[in-house]
């Protein structure tokens, strides 16, 4: 046989499939060019030169290794389907005299005439669009962009060898499942009638306790310390609870809904329940996996937006005035030093401080129980119990809140920030105080950042008489002692100048502090500004593109999905259709059967979200978004837009699914 | 007036491209009365396929007509064919045309929920037919885990379950072992005694030996037909042979 006549073979093969091979060549294209892009971005000059680029390379290559593995799974996804789909071609190629060698070298040139499609197509795509998605990443770093045009070689050649190993290891997985099956086994390719499916009360009951489980977790969490804590068994619950139900729970409900003599015996529930009694027991873990990287895909993108667009107020989360100096383990001397300092370097820079937040106070974490707290040396770490205490001297009370108080040795005022505290005592490892007042308010409390943001569920202040009461109490807590690390002094203010001249400001009291005997950090929140920009920026970045090619891999796995359905369901309907069902209840049938596997996994995943939603909210605050409201909306769009691209296949899959079973 | 009238039914199938044209049927005419049982036989390529699709609704005649009970079934509209083929006519095919996704009962019901009865009627129903068949037992198993014989009488029910006019069976013994198969024929003799009309299609000159006439088709014309009258089975079994072999070999008579 001539070498010509392979081609053609496979000319002809990948033609006669297109309705498959279409999606697939459509598909690989898309994920080649995104994975080319990001690559592009991270080893383009452009990126590279900018400033601070070090956190942007290492998302950019975290996306890449994401890509290149979602793209892995997928392509061998969709590869096994279309091999399923062609045994029965290749068991009659076989039968009529071709040796599996022969059919072994048409699936090669097949392979490589895709791949190189794929690849060739990809990559031009990719060239086309590298600047675009590189005037996308510029403009949302709000950099400015150069001109000129670039292709990285390393970029070409890791997409090629990427693209081209995923495409060699379809092709030996190909030729394996044909050497394996016999030609008769080939032939009749996956028609073997299938028992029903047995329900499993014992995995769907734990399926919906491990679901409830998690959901119960990210309902009642109540600080971020915690959430950080418990969100990974919650989300490993609600995994495995979303499995469970989808194999157990969704037959158990289905033979439920079929005892319903009333419900289960008209037209359309009466086709789709049988059907997908058995349909379950193939796709309930695909619409599991559908479900939860929906779930994801929806986290991922509503909280990267949600975190870029409230960069500011992040920023003015983090920092409530333009300029923080803090120094750890002062005196009073060291105090007056660093007042010292900044007040002459802000004169000779010709401006003047506004609002100021002065407060020096040592801050101790302790676990609490009613009253009492304990050091977290000796009770050992609970992060629901975990509190932080601030405390204060009378002295420094007065300075900041222009109250004096008489305190005498043993007594206390509590300011609650967050928590309760019953009682009349508070004790510290032993060494207790009486409370002598509670104090309704806390101006400069309120606006401190550190206490409010904190990720604990309580936060309190306490003001002792004196520094000596006070550190006797820090002493009792740390089970004695002697060496106590000294008091936090913060001082924030703002200078109401422009941009350049606070990050000016930032740099002469950095170098001005270096002098002074205590270690003290300057920062602006001008010149903070841009590493947050450099990282939400990229994370939003990767948000969008990661999110873009999720979805485009959920639509895919369903539309494969549903296509192999159809032919598995072209009997079915056959049958049906010469006992007496119509054409347009066919339509109608198979419209309410697809509409039910596709949009089960988007329900599932938005009640998902609904419930991790505190949980999320909580997660946020850790970096420093706390813009509630801006949060549901970005979710709430995000289902949105998703929901949508969902519809627009959903209406092409129907299409194609009835086409088939006509 | 005749229960089922068909009138010089030609049926002309061209090829794709118009090039070729075969005549499945060239001129068939016959007449079925209300509680007869007639077997139509006939060499593969005769026409009886196509002649048993017309009937069945589910293919139109090139020209001619048939009359169910007086209505002409080529003048029904698109829409109504399906509902006229659930509610009319019965069927049973040679593969049972069972699904493999309902228990037997299920499979049973499936015209009738197709056609919106309550679930009260359908088990009214079921009752005395599933008892005539003897299937009373095996409702609730599926396709799957029952023989041949038990899912071709539960394809019976399912025809017969709709009160159609006429039962229409093609090769109904033709995936069944002999006793199967005599117990089905015998079955289908019972219910046409209950005054059920059948029209079966075969191969077997013993399937059509039950029948009380029997048509044979050759080359798309009704080319011969017998009846039973006051005959025994095994006499009129000879008959079939015989006429069988007369057509075989090529003989051209008429009665």
């Amino acid at each position: 046989m001539s070498k010509g006549f392979y081609t053609r073979l496979a000319v002809t093969n990948i033609r006669k499939n297109s309705k498959t091979y279409f999606p697939y060549i459509l598909a690989s294209s898309a994920t080649v060019m995104m994975f080319y892009n990001l690559l592009y971005l991270l080893l383009s000059k452009d990126v590279n030169s900018m400033h601070d680029s070090s956190t942007l390379s290492a998302v950019l290559g975290l996306g890449s290794i994401v890509t290149g593995i979602f793209a892995f799974i997928l392509l061998l996804y969709i590869n096994s389907f279309l091999i399923k789909r062609r045994k029965k071609e290749f068991g009659l190629f076989n039968i009529l005299g071709m040796e599996k060698k022969h059919i072994a070298r048409i699936m090669l040139l097949e392979t490589v005439m895709i791949g190189l499609l794929c690849i060739g197509l990809g990559l031009i795509a990719g060239v086309l669009f590298s600047k675009l998605a590189l005037l996308l990443l510029l403009k949302i770093l709000a950099m400015n962009a150069s001109f000129g045009f670039e292709v990285p070689l390393r970029a070409v050649s890791i997409t090629v060898i990427l693209f081209g190993a995923i495409f060699l290891i379809n092709l030996v997985y190909n030729v394996f499942q044909v050497h394996v099956s016999k030609p008769i086994e080939l032939l009749k390719g996956g028609n073997v009638g299938e028992k029903e499916p047995q329900t499993k009360w014992l995995i769907a009951l734990t399926g919906a306790a491990a679901l409830g489980g998690g959901y119960f977790i990210a309902l009642t969490v109540k600080s971020p310390l915690a959430a950080l804590n418990l969100f990974f068994v919650a989300v490993i619950l609600v995994i495995i609870g979303t499995y469970c139900l989808f194999t157990a729970g969704s037959i158990a409900v289905l033979k439920t809904l079929r005892r319903n003599k009333r419900f289960y015996y008209r037209t359309n529930p009466f086709i789709a329940v049988s059907g997908m009694i058995y349909r379950m027991k193939q796709n309930a873990a695909g619409l599991a996996s559908i479900c939860i990287l929906a779930t994801m895909v929806i986290v991922m993108v509503s909280s990267t937006v949600s975190l870029y667009i409230g960069l500011e107020d992040s920023l003015r989360t983090n920092y409530i005035r333009e300029i923080s100096v803090s120094a750890s383990d002062t005196t009073p001397d060291d105090i007056k030093q660093v007042d010292d300092a900044i007040a002459e370097t802000v004169k000779i820079r010709g401006l003047s401080i506004h609002n100021p937040i002065r407060l020096r106070y040592a801050s101790e974490a302790a676990i609490q129980d009613g009253n009492a707290f304990t050091g977290i040396r000796s009770a050992g770490f609970s992060s629901s119990g975990l509190s932080m205490l601030m405390f204060i001297t009378a002295e420094e009370y007065h300075r900041i809140e222009g109250v004096s108080v008489e305190l005498s040795e043993g007594e206390a005022l509590v300011y609650i920030v967050k928590g309760k505290l019953p009682g009349e005592t508070l004790d510290f490892g032993g060494y207790s105080l009486n409370i002598r007042g509670r104090l309704d308010k806390m101006e400069t409390i309120e606006e401190f950042s550190p206490l409010k943001n904190s990720m604990l569920a309580q936060s309190y202040v306490i003001v002792t008489a004196d520094e000596q009461d006070l550190n006797r109490a820090r002493q009792a807590l740390n089970e004695g002692e002697e060496w106590l690390p000294g008091f936090q002094y913060n001082y924030l203010f703002d200078t109401k100048a422009d941009r350049k001249a606070q990050a000016d400001l930032v740099s002469s009291l950095q170098y001005v502090m270096r002098d002074l005997s205590v270690h003290v950090f300057v920062e602006g929140r001008e010149a903070s500004k841009n590493e947050f920009i450099s990282l939400y920026g990229v994370l939003f970045f990767l948000g969008l593109f990661l999110g873009a090619l999720f979805i485009l891999g959920t639509v895919l796995i369903i539309y494969y999905k549903q296509i192999s359905e159809g032919y598995d369901d072209k009997e079915r309907f056959a049958i049906m259709s010469k006992v007496g069902l119509s054409r347009g209840e066919i339509k109608k049938t198979i419209r309410f059967q697809v509409l039910s596997v596709f949009f089960l996994p988007l329900i599932m995943a938005v009640i998902h979200i609904a419930a991790a939603f505190p949980v999320i909210c909580k997660l946020l605050t850790i970096f420093n978004m706390t813009n509630v409201p801006l949060y549901a909306i970005c979710t709430a769009l995000t289902i949105l837009v998703f929901a949508v691209c969902y519809a627009m296949i959903y209406s092409l899959t129907a299409r194609t699914y009835y086409r088939i079973v006509r | 007036m005749a229960l089922l009238d068909v009138r010089n039914l030609k049926k002309v199938y061209t090829t794709r491209f118009g090039k070729h044209q075969v005549q499945a049927l060239s001129n068939v005419s016959f007449t079925i009365e209300e509680g007869e049982f007639v077997a139509i036989m006939g060499e593969s390529g005769s026409g009886k396929t196509t002649l048993l699709n017309i009937l069945a609704a589910l293919d139109q005649p090139t020209s001619g007509e048939v009359l169910l009970a007086g209505k002409s079934m080529t003048s029904i509209p698109e829409k109504e064919i399906s509902a006229f083929r659930r509610d009319q006519l019965g069927f049973v095919f040679q593969d049972f045309n069972l699904l493999d996704t309902f228990s037997l009962r299920d499979n049973i019901f499936l015209p009738l929920v197709l056609a919106g009865k309550s679930y009260k009627e359908m088990s009214s129903r079921l009752l005395p037919i599933a008892r005539t068949l003897g299937i009373s037992e095996i409702l609730d198993k599926f396709p799957y885990e029952v023989s041949g014989g038990q899912k071709q009488r539960a394809a019976v029910a399912r025809a017969l379950i709709t009160h159609p006019r006429i039962i229409l069976a093609d090769e109904p013994t033709g995936a069944l072992d002999s006793r199967s198969s005599d117990e089905l024929l015998n079955l289908f003799g019972e219910i046409n005694r209950q005054g059920q009309t059948i029209l079966m299609v075969t191969h077997s000159a013993k399937a059509a030996s039950h029948a009380n006439r029997v048509m044979f088709i050759k080359d798309g014309e009704v080319f011969h037909q017998i009846y039973k009258a006051s005959k025994s089975r095994h006499e009129f079994y000879q008959n079939i042979s015989d006429a069988l072999t007369v057509i075989a070999t090529g003989g051209d008579r008429r009665e």
